[in-house]
């Protein structure tokens, strides 16, 4: 038995190897014979869909592209990661897909079908939905000499949450929502035309534009900025954002950051529920100021921090607002409150569904103006142009 | 029995310990979800009770039994000779077909998570293949193997863990309230039942020496299956949501598949997957083994290796026949395999030992 063993194993030593054919390592690639994929475009096309893969740039800095159409999203997704110009395209890492407005309208669901079932690809790619054309005229757009079209996308990805313009959802996150609550969150972007400031770079411009409410196979609408602003700020993905408010004559630059929103229910004593309640509290920093205000005073603080609490309800109220206008909770403002008070939402008679449309929302928002980083005290503020910062400091104290 | 294969209660344990993670990472969380929602990320604590009651009854009624007698003996000292060995064949002859399940469950496993063009055939006769070597050998071996492996196995599962915790979400979780307690334990059905497969493992008891200590860590290796029974649901539920989780028949894989290592190493599901084969063969190893063991006691023929080929190769039968595809396949994983499943373990296996006890023959 244990030359038989012995055998077995010595056999299987000689299947090894990084050939093609027979050999138990037949998933070797050599590395200039892949193509790394980083993005992924799917549009709608008159053959059905065109799907499209951009590689990794490397140390080449060149933009590669192939696309294919096909009748489905499996077929052109085949036949490019077969043949792709002699490289084999590995979709292992793809950060981000972006897809057409039109085939997002009608087939969003079959998109995330082909994600979760294909084991190649991560459900945590990030999904955007590309307004006023199609995701490959926007990636070839973007595409320049010396910026790849993948790394413009992963740019907005990672810093749009910080910028308050809204946040990429993962395949995940979109099909989890879809399941669960009936209807899903996609962040929308389109192209924009901007002066080529140097020739090296792509036509357009990535910009965020909105967020789209989908249903499994259609849009229901698309958020505005304020509403986007809004939903990111009650559903706590808002990571920072600069918000301008103007203050006397002023206007100060603050930077939004620790949002917290606590939501919940409030019951009549017969335990109807009679409305929701979002509040917020969020820290502000100073970031610039046009024109002059002493921020060292409380009351100047106070009408800053009041202005900033007014423009982020206004962003609260319009998102809550357009909810029951679309006729879906986008916010699952059901399931949060479901998970604050789930005894009392289980026994008040009606569902949510029934209650969503016409129930009140109440928003508050507490606003606090934290720092403004290292300028304690502008010369311009203080009025004297005189004197070292540590004077002016320890004069500061001694005043106060 | 030779006086060389003996082996410990402990490695026993270790034995049964690394065989049932195949079955409990299966079935996890889909089973446990399908039949108690949102709230069976719970169900796991709540089939620890059940777990460790059936535990407690096996070692109940076999605990003044002599040294060196298997269930199948022990079966036949209760019941007589015949009426005796017709239960064991019976259960032999699940077993085999029990073997072919989990050959065919874990090629279907790897097809659809990391080989999707392959084929059933090759994954199943490889595992006989390997499993046949392992079962002919000797009891002691493969507990050793399974010894061995299972630091890796653990700390690969930790790893996984830790490095899926991020995408962790409350919201997925709850609302969970008193209201229920019947979702949770309807959940813990599935998570039961693989636990109470831990009964098969008394054909081997004839092997275990009783003069060895640590009998009673038996019971933190069953807490230790049902945490990971636990951290497996809340981990995935958390990720993926009720609803979706359900959907899906590996969802624990695909909570793998997305998992970025301390943020550093990307897509490991095939490292993960790999590792896991580990235990299907473990445990497949196993049965073959206990099947060879009944029948070398049914028929009184001294080399148990005699009868694995036969076994394996029915097994493999089974494997190939049991379903056309993998949509007829989980008509047998779903609602077939567990209630016979739970019909050996939780009924007639304790019942044969009852008869033998009140019959006061051990």
């Amino acid at each position: 038995m244990k030359k038989a063993v012995i055998f077995t194993l010595a056999l299987t030593l000689a299947l090894t190897g990084c050939s093609s054919g027979l050999t138990i390592f037949s998933n070797y690639r050599h590395l200039e014979m892949i193509e790394l994929v980083r993005t992924v475009t799917v549009d709608s096309s008159e053959d059905g869909v065109t799907v499209g893969i951009y590689g990794t740039a490397g140390e080449e800095q060149e933009a590669r592209m192939y696309e294919k159409s096909g009748p489905s999203i499996g077929v052109a997704m085949n036949e490019l990661t077969l043949r792709p110009l002699g490289r084999e395209a590995i979709l292992s890492h793809t950060e981000n897909m972006l897809i057409g407005e039109d085939l997002a309208k009608t087939r969003l669901d079959e998109v995330l079908d082909y994600v979760e079932r294909f084991s190649e690809m991560r459900l945590d790619t990030g999904l955007l939905i590309v307004r006023d054309g199609t995701a490959r005229d926007l990636v070839f757009g973007l595409a320049g000499e010396e910026t790849p079209a993948s790394d413009v996308v992963a740019g907005l990805d990672r810093n749009i949450a910080r910028l308050g313009r809204g946040y990429v959802f993962s395949c995940r996150e979109i099909a989890a929502s879809l399941a669960q609550n009936g209807c899903a969150l996609v962040q929308c972007v389109r192209g924009e035309e901007e002066e080529k400031l140097f020739e090296k770079r792509g036509d357009l411009n990535l910009a965020p534009a909105g967020m789209a409410v989908m249903r499994p196979d259609s849009t229901v609408g698309f958020l505005s900025d304020e509403e986007t602003l809004g939903a990111m700020l009650i559903l706590g993905k808002l990571r920072s954002c600069n918000l301008d408010v103007p203050v006397d004559d002023a206007v100060l630059t603050l930077s939004v950051d620790n949002v917290k929103s606590d939501i919940k229910p409030v019951f009549s004593k017969d335990g109807k529920l009679q409305r929701a309640e979002i509040k917020l509290s969020l820290e502000a920093n100073l970031v610039s100021m046009d024109g002059l205000v002493d921020v060292r005073t409380r009351d100047v603080r106070e009408r800053a921090e009041k202005a900033l609490s007014d423009k982020v309800k206004s962003a609260c109220d319009a998102a809550v607002r357009r909810g029951p206008a679309l006729g879906f909770d986008f916010l699952d403002l059901g399931g949060i409150l479901t998970r604050r008070e789930p005894i009392a939402m289980e026994d008040m008679g009606v569902s949510w569904k029934e209650v969503f449309p016409s129930l009140p929302v109440e928003v508050e928002v507490e606003s606090v103006l934290m720092r403004t980083y290292d300028i304690i005290d502008p010369p311009e503020i203080s009025g004297r142009e005189e004197g070292t910062p540590w004077e002016k400091l320890t004069d500061s104290l001694r005043d106060s | 029995m030779g006086k060389t294969d003996r082996l410990t209660e402990r490695q026993l344990t270790v034995l049964i310990f690394v065989s049932l993670l195949s079955p409990m990472i299966r079935i996890l969380p889909t089973a446990a979800v399908t039949l108690g929602g949102r709230a069976s990320w719970l169900s796991a604590l709540a089939a620890l009770p059940a777990g460790a009651l059936l535990l407690a009854i096996l070692r109940a009624l076999t605990k003044n039994a002599p040294e060196g007698l298997g269930l199948a003996d022990m079966a036949i000292l209760g019941w007589g000779p015949v009426a005796g060995r017709i239960f064991a064949i019976l259960c032999a002859l699940w077993l085999t077909f029990y073997g072919g399940f989990l050959a065919r469950s874990a090629a279907e496993r790897l097809l659809s998570t990391v080989y999707p063009n392959g084929t059933t055939p090759v994954f199943i006769v490889t595992m006989l293949a390997v499993s046949i070597l392992a079962a002919a050998g000797l009891t002691k071996t493969l507990s050793r193997t399974a010894e061995v492996l299972m630091p890796i196995l653990l700390a690969v599962i930790l790893v996984v863990l830790i490095s899926a915790a991020p995408e962790v979400s409350g919201e997925n979780l709850l609302p969970v309230t008193y209201r229920n307690w019947k979702d949770i334990l309807y959940g813990a059905i599935p998570i039961f039942n693989v636990t109470a497969a831990h009964a098969y493992f008394l054909f081997l008891r004839g092997y275990v020496t009783k003069t060895t200590p640590g009998k009673r860590k038996v019971f933190p290796w069953l807490g230790l299956l049902i945490f990971i029974a636990f951290a497996v649901t809340l981990f995935t539920l958390g990720t993926l949501g009720t609803n979706l989780s359900i959907t899906m028949e590996n969802a624990f894989f695909m909570v793998i598949r997305n998992i970025k290592v301390f943020g550093v190493v990307e897509r490991v599901e095939a490292v993960v997957v790999a590792i896991w084969i580990v235990t299907d063969f473990i445990f497949l190893s196993a049965i073959l083994m206990i099947v060879a063991e009944v029948w070398k006691t049914v028929t009184g023929v001294k080399r148990r290796a005699f009868f694995v080929w036969p076994g394996a190769a029915l097994s493999g039968a089974a494997a190939f026949l049991i379903a056309r595809d993998a949509f007829d396949f989980l008509k047998w994983s779903d609602y077939i395999v567990p209630v016979i499943n739970l019909t050996f373990t939780v009924a007639l296996i304790p019942l044969a030992l009852a008869v033998g006890k009140v019959r006061k023959k051990y």
